[in-house]
């Protein structure tokens, strides 16, 4: 099948929300190895602290995505 | 936390440190569990398989580059993906031992190689441990010549532990392997607890098969492994297959025999080529990881009446320690018998103690973080301390 053709029917079934569901998995799995890392009391350092906030603010964006295409 | 309706969510990784002794080197970098999500489906690795129509040959994901990059890294010459150790032990044995040939393998063995040895016909034999709990070339040698003696041929093969799975030990292997191959015995290295946590070069062991544990030791899901091995023997353990059906007259291209064609097809493959960059770059902090075992061992060997059984200082993560005159004394009068180490220890944030055990034990801190090392050293010693044992 041809490239073009390829992209036009990806875009039909929304690229954009899988692209968004497997960020935002992706994201997640960021913030669970946080968890990890600071088991058990799960007290975060500031660097720990950024990068947990950076992840929650990326994951609300994909969030909002999957509201915006598949409502 | 329910998962399904049957199935309670694995939550102890995010609650608790982990120190389970055959745990600690599987657990999946975060890039392995990512690759885990998108490749969780069955077939999920087979999408972009082309002609020739092996695993070994898929470039998308990068699982042909893996085997290359893997065979370079262990300085071997051939790689190939394996459902855990115990299968490359099996394809190994079965392609070098015929029925009745007398094999050795060690006092230290794990039982896998034992199976795949019986499985192969084999006549087993040990090699014996010295005082030190070591397997040693001298062991060895003399063992070579007993065997043969009785046998009347020499051993057709020769299986190691590169670090034993009992004590956590490291073994001498190039000095093992030069002894071996005086006597043309090839050479396999258990690598279950090296391969992907600490550095390993065949070459400069002068092994002729190398097998590694994905779930055990390079942080990847159950079961997976590699085998590597050299020019020499590629052709024997990696041999095609050459059956033809006669009826329809089908043949099988190069699906290999050992291998009954691919081996991990899914989510297995894709979680260990996904960790193999993070892996390699961790067995260069292996030193740091020693470090922190010796922490944890002298905290726990501050506790009266507690001693090491592995080698000290530690060299490895893997430790065995003896608590008969410590925790073991405080189990004889605790209302939770042996059972009150594993719960206290629970109750501090820290898993992994097989429930009861509170004589000889043994524990894992491998990648454990310097906070998560101290707060096992820390909870070691005030339960220690609350049940009236002395702490130096």
């Amino acid at each position: 099948m041809h490239e073009k053709k390829r992209n036009r029917q990806v875009k039909q079934m929304s690229r954009r929300a899988v692209d968004a569901l497997f960020q935002a998995l992706y994201l997640l799995t960021d913030i669970r190895f946080l968890l990890r890392e600071t088991a058990p009391d799960h007290e975060l350092d500031d660097e720990q602290k950024v990068r947990a906030g950076k992840a929650i603010e990326k994951l609300k964006k994909q969030v909002t995505i999957l509201e915006e295409e598949l409502s | 936390m329910k998962c399904t309706a049957t199935i309670d969510t694995r939550e102890v990784e995010e609650l608790y440190v982990n120190i389970d002794p055959i745990q600690a080197g599987g657990r999946l970098t975060v890039d392995a569990q990512k690759a885990a999500i998108a490749y969780s489906d069955g077939y999920s690795v087979c999408d972009n398989c082309l002609k020739p129509f092996r695993l070994d040959y898929i470039n998308k994901p990068p699982i042909a580059e893996f085997h290359r990059d893997c065979a370079e890294w262990l300085n071997m010459d051939a790689v190939r993906l394996v459902p855990g150790a115990r299968r490359g032990f099996q394809a190994v044995a079965s392609s070098l031992v015929e029925k009745g040939d007398p094999v050795l393998l060690t006092a230290l063995s794990h039982y896998t190689e034992f199976a795949s040895l019986e499985q192969a016909g084999a006549d087993i034999h040990e090699v014996p441990k010295d005082d030190r709990n070591h397997i040693t070339a001298e062991n060895t040698a003399a063992r070579i010549e007993e065997v043969t003696r009785e046998a009347g041929k020499a051993p057709s093969l020769l299986f190691v532990e590169h670090v034993d799975y009992q004590y956590g030990n490291v073994h001498e292997i190039a000095e093992i392997a030069k002894v071996a191959h005086q006597y043309d015995i090839p050479v396999l290295l258990n690598g279950a607890y090296s391969v992907g946590i600490m550095p390993v070069d065949g070459k400069a062991l002068g092994v002729d098969f190398i097998i590694g544990s994905g779930h055990k030791s390079m942080a990847a899901p159950a079961p997976s492994g590699i085998v590597a091995t050299t020019h020499e023997y590629e052709n024997i353990v990696f041999r095609t297959t050459q059956a033809k059906g006669d009826i329809t007259g089908r043949t099988f291209g190069i699906k290999e025999v050992e291998m009954m064609g691919c081996t991990l097809m899914g989510v297995t493959a894709v979680g260990l080529v996904a960790s193999f960059p993070a892996v390699k770059e961790r067995v260069l902090h292996w030193d740091r990881e020693v470090e922190n075992a010796n922490r944890v061992v002298d905290a726990l060997c501050a506790i009266e009446g507690t001693r090491v059984e592995s080698d000290m200082p530690r060299e490895h993560t893997l430790t065995r320690i003896n608590t008969l005159d410590s925790f073991d004394m405080v189990a004889k009068t605790h209302k939770k018998k042996g059972f009150f180490l594993s719960q206290s220890l629970k109750k501090k944030g820290i898993i992994g103690v097989i429930p009861g055990s509170t004589r000889v034990w043994k524990y894992n801190t491998y990648g454990l973080t310097d906070a998560q090392i101290a707060h096992v050293c820390r909870a070691f010693q005030d339960i220690a301390q609350e049940n009236g044992l002395n702490v130096q």
